[in-house]
Parts: structure tokens; sequence; C-alpha cells
């Protein structure tokens, strides 16, 4: 046979044949259990989601479906829904709809929604965050990650992530491309970021993160894009407590807007995308040097403009200085006039004494001289008187003088006969015998 | 770590200076030596944030042991 005549079939013959059988086969509309996931309205207000079943041990995913709700009814269904169930129609409610199921040739299967049981209500995905949080805050480590403060300076980051991933090379490039020029050192830490391996890969890389912990400022969990039915991975216990007790910040971003997964809820900070989670660090380190920048201002500003001020009053000082020494100079020259009149006065006087002084010793000295005329003249006198007097003279003038025992004899009474006498005349003596 | 630690001093140091210098706590003397060392800290916090330090990017550029991923 060859090509030509095989009998064969296009594809959207094919296709057409499959929607016709489902139509046959599965023609009124059926209630449903499933949980819902990756819930989008459009611009035109149609829902477009997907309706998951996971194994309820491992939590992976077994059945998956597109779903749409269309405008007409998601416009009365979904107020209907929450005003019910007090909860969000979004990912993550396990809920109870009544579906027609379709196929196109072009989009392929689907299931239209054209009601909702909302007495059913709490999804399996919200039951299980509510218990896995129940038991963390119970144990005391909920909040554990949040307390940690994260380091002004968050540099060294350590990315769980895929290497392949198209949310890795954004973060990456997010941060090597930023608008400040800061320094970042990323270093990837790769896991598995969906299927069933996740928890068991995440925790595997925290790890070996921790085996270097000094090494890194922040721990950063990125995935790129991706339904979300694929987040329930991050959904478990383990996960949670390892995320939650770990000693470096965690920084998630993983999932969109609509989907808080428990490792969200536990982690430090929290960001929609790779891209979010770069920024975020981007501006945590603008702040910081922002903060520097701003004290370096200050500084820069204030100081020199105290230094000048203080230059300012220096030469204010300065120009104060000569009016001062004028003053100085004139209080010095009046000081110095006063002492020398002081001083004339005081040599006046003193000239006046000393000429007193000079006046006196004159007459003493005039006094002195006359005194001593008159005291040699008295002498002159005397010495006349005296000469006059001498026994010399009298001698020659025939007087003698009587010696005994070499004494003059002036009493005769004092003589007896036999005396030996001298006798003493001018030009000789002799001696005589008393009879 | 003792790298994060000295960053976070030195931002601790200048806003001290600041403090300091709005609280006219310093004389003219201080002053002239604030500025200077707040200088230096500011360069080195600039230095910290904007330059890359080769030391750090050899020892976070060594391959990661780990295992394949998936996304």
């Amino acid at each position: 046979m060859t090509m030509e005549t095989r009998p064969a079939l296009s594809l959207v013959e094919l296709n057409a044949l499959v929607r016709k059988s489902i139509r046959a086969c599965l023609p009124d509309t059926y209630w449903v259990q499933a949980e819902l996931s990756d819930v989008r309205a459009n611009y035109s207000g149609h829902c477009y989601l997907e309706l998951v079943q996971k194994d309820p041990r491992s939590n992976a995913l077994i059945a998956k479906a597109r779903g749409i709700v269309w405008s007409q009814v998601y416009s009365r269904l979904k107020p209907y829904f929450e005003r019910e169930t007090g909860q969000v129609f979004g990912a993550g409610i396990k809920v109870l709809v009544q579906v027609a199921v379709d196929f196109h040739e072009l989009y392929g299967y689907s299931l239209t929604i054209v009601n909702i049981d909302p007495t059913y209500t709490v999804g399996d995905m919200v039951r299980r965050r509510k218990e896995i949080l129940r038991r963390l805050r119970e144990e005391g480590i909920l909040t554990l990650n949040k307390e940690l403060e994260l380091p002004v300076l968050a540099q060294r980051i350590a990315v769980i992530s895929s290497a392949t991933a198209a949310g890795y090379d954004d973060f990456c490039n997010q941060l090597a491309n930023n608008a400040f020029g800061f320094v970042f050192y990323p270093r990837l830490f790769p896991a598995v970021m969906q299927g069933d391996q996740v928890e068991a890969s995440v925790i595997r890389a925290l790890e070996r993160i921790y085996a270097e912990v000094d090494r890194f400022d922040v721990v950063v969990i990125i995935r790129g894009g991706g339904a979300t039915s694929d987040l329930s991975g991050f959904d478990t216990y383990d996960l949670a407590a390892n995320c939650a007790q770990f000693p470096l910040p965690i920084l998630t971003g993983i999932g969109h807007e609509r989907d808080d997964t428990v490792i969200d809820l536990v982690a430090h900070t929290r960001v929609k995308t790779p891209t979010a989670a770069a920024e975020f660090l981007v501006n945590h380190l603008y702040e910081t040097a922002q903060r520097v920048e701003e004290w370096a201002d200050y500084i820069y500003r204030v100081v020199p403009e105290r230094l000048r001020r203080e230059r300012e009053r220096l030469e204010r000082w300065l120009t104060r200085i000569p009016a001062r020494v004028q003053l100085r100079l004139q209080q010095e020259q009046f000081r110095q006039e006063r002492l020398s009149q002081r001083l004339g006065t005081a040599w006046q006087s003193r000239r006046v004494r000393e000429e007193y002084r000079l006046q006196v010793e004159a007459r003493l000295q005039a006094a002195v001289r006359a005194r001593w005329q008159w005291e040699s003249h008295r002498l002159q006198l005397l010495e006349q008187r005296t000469e006059a007097a001498s026994p010399e003279r009298l001698l020659k003038k025939g007087y003698s003088i009587t010696l005994k025992d070499g004494k003059a004899v002036t009493d005769v009474q004092a003589l007896q006969p036999g005396d030996e006498v001298t006798t003493r005349v001018a030009n000789g003596t002799f001696k005589s015998r008393i009879v | 770590m003792a790298k994060k630690e000295t960053y976070a001093e030195a931002m601790k140091r200048l806003e001290t200076i600041v403090s300091r210098i709005e609280g006219n706590e310093l004389d003219i003397d201080e002053l002239a030596d604030q500025l200077k060392e707040a200088q230096r800290l500011v360069k080195y916090c600039r230095d910290k944030l904007y330059k890359a330090d080769a030391e750090i990017q050899k020892m976070l550029s060594g391959t990661d042991d780990g295992e394949k991923s998936v996304d």
C-alpha cells in the first residue's frame, strides 16, 4: 500500500471525531469535586482556571483539567460563592462544581463550569495549610524567620532555584544590571522546583547553604512562572519548618499574587516573582546606600559650614584687634605720661631736698673751718703762755731748782742736816750738803 | 560575617558622628577629625556597595555540588 491510498484523517478531522464522541458519551452536566488552581479572570470577565486532584498522602497531582467559567455565569457565581463561604474564589480551594465536558479541535479538553455548591467549601490545600500553620505556631517556630533582621548589607545571596529556569536568569540579570551599580554576589544552589521532588530537594539545598552559612547574608527561593498547581510541593510541613528555623532571612519569589504557599507565609519576606525578589534586594541596598549618602551629605555640608563660621568668628576678632590695640596703646601712653609726671614731681622734691642738704653741708664746712681757726689760735696763745712758764727760761734768768732724791724741794721742812741735795742751774748742776 | 558587621559598624559610626554634630557635641578640633573619619567611612561603605570584592567572588564562584534541577 502506498501512502496516497492509505486512508487517513487530518488532525482536525480526528479532533472533531473526539469532540463528537465526547458529546455523545457525556451529554449531560456532572457534579465534580476538585481543587481550584491558577484561577484567572480576564478583562472580558471570563474566568480561566485549573481543576486539580491530589494524592492525599503525597500531595502529588493525580488529575488535572482546564476549566472555564463564562462571564455570564462567573459574574453571579463568584459573589455568590464568596458570600456563602467567606472565601475568595481562588486557588487552593476545594470545590464542588457542575460541569459540562467539552472538547475543542484546537484547544483540547476542558470543563465548562455552570454551577457551584458553596457548602462544599474549604479545599484540601487550604485545610492543609491551616493545619501546617497551626502546628508551626504551636511549636513556636512560625515567625522565627520573620524575626530575623535582614542585614544592612545583603549582598551575598544564596539562590535556591532551577539553574535552567527563566526566573533565575531574570533574577540574576535584574541584580547584575541594577540601576544603582550595586554589587551582588549570587550563588546558585540548584533544586527541583516542581513536582513531587520539591520538598526534599529544597530542604537539601537549604542544608548545603547551612554548611557555609557564614558566607551568605540572605537566602532567595525563586521559581519561574508556571501553573500554580505546581506549587503544591511548597505546602508541606517539613519544608515550612526548615524555612522557619533557617538562620538566614529567606526571601521567596515562587508564585503569583493569588497563591500564598506555606513557605511564603513563614519566609522573612515574600514577593511575587524572581524579578520582584531582585528588586527587593536592590531596594534594600538602595536604602542602605541612601542612608550613607544622606549622612555623608549632612556631614560634608554641616562640618565645613561650621568650620567656615568659626573662621568668620576668628576674622571678626581679628578686625576688632586693631581697635583694641589702639585703645591699649592710648592707655599705655596715658600711663606713661602719668608716670613721667610723677617722676618729675618726685625729682623736683628730691632736688630741693638735695639742695638743702648741700646747703647744710656748706654751712657745716664753714662752721668747721671757723672752729678750726679759733682752736688753732687758742693753741697758739697757749703755746706762748707755756713757753713763758718753762723752767729753762727761769733757770736762764738765774733761778735754780733744788732736787732731793730727784724731786724738787719746795718745803724747807723736808730737809734734814746732812741730806745731800742737787741744785740745777741754767748750764749744769752741783751737789751740796745741808748743815 | 565579620565583614558584614564591619559595614554595620561603619554605618553606626557614621550615624554617631551625625548625631554628635547635630547635638553640637564636637569642638573645632574634633570636627575636622570627625570629617576626616566620616570621609573614610563613607568611602568604605561605598566601596562595599559598588566595588566587587574579588575575594568574595572567588569564594562564591565555586561550583555547587547540588543536584540536577527541574523547573
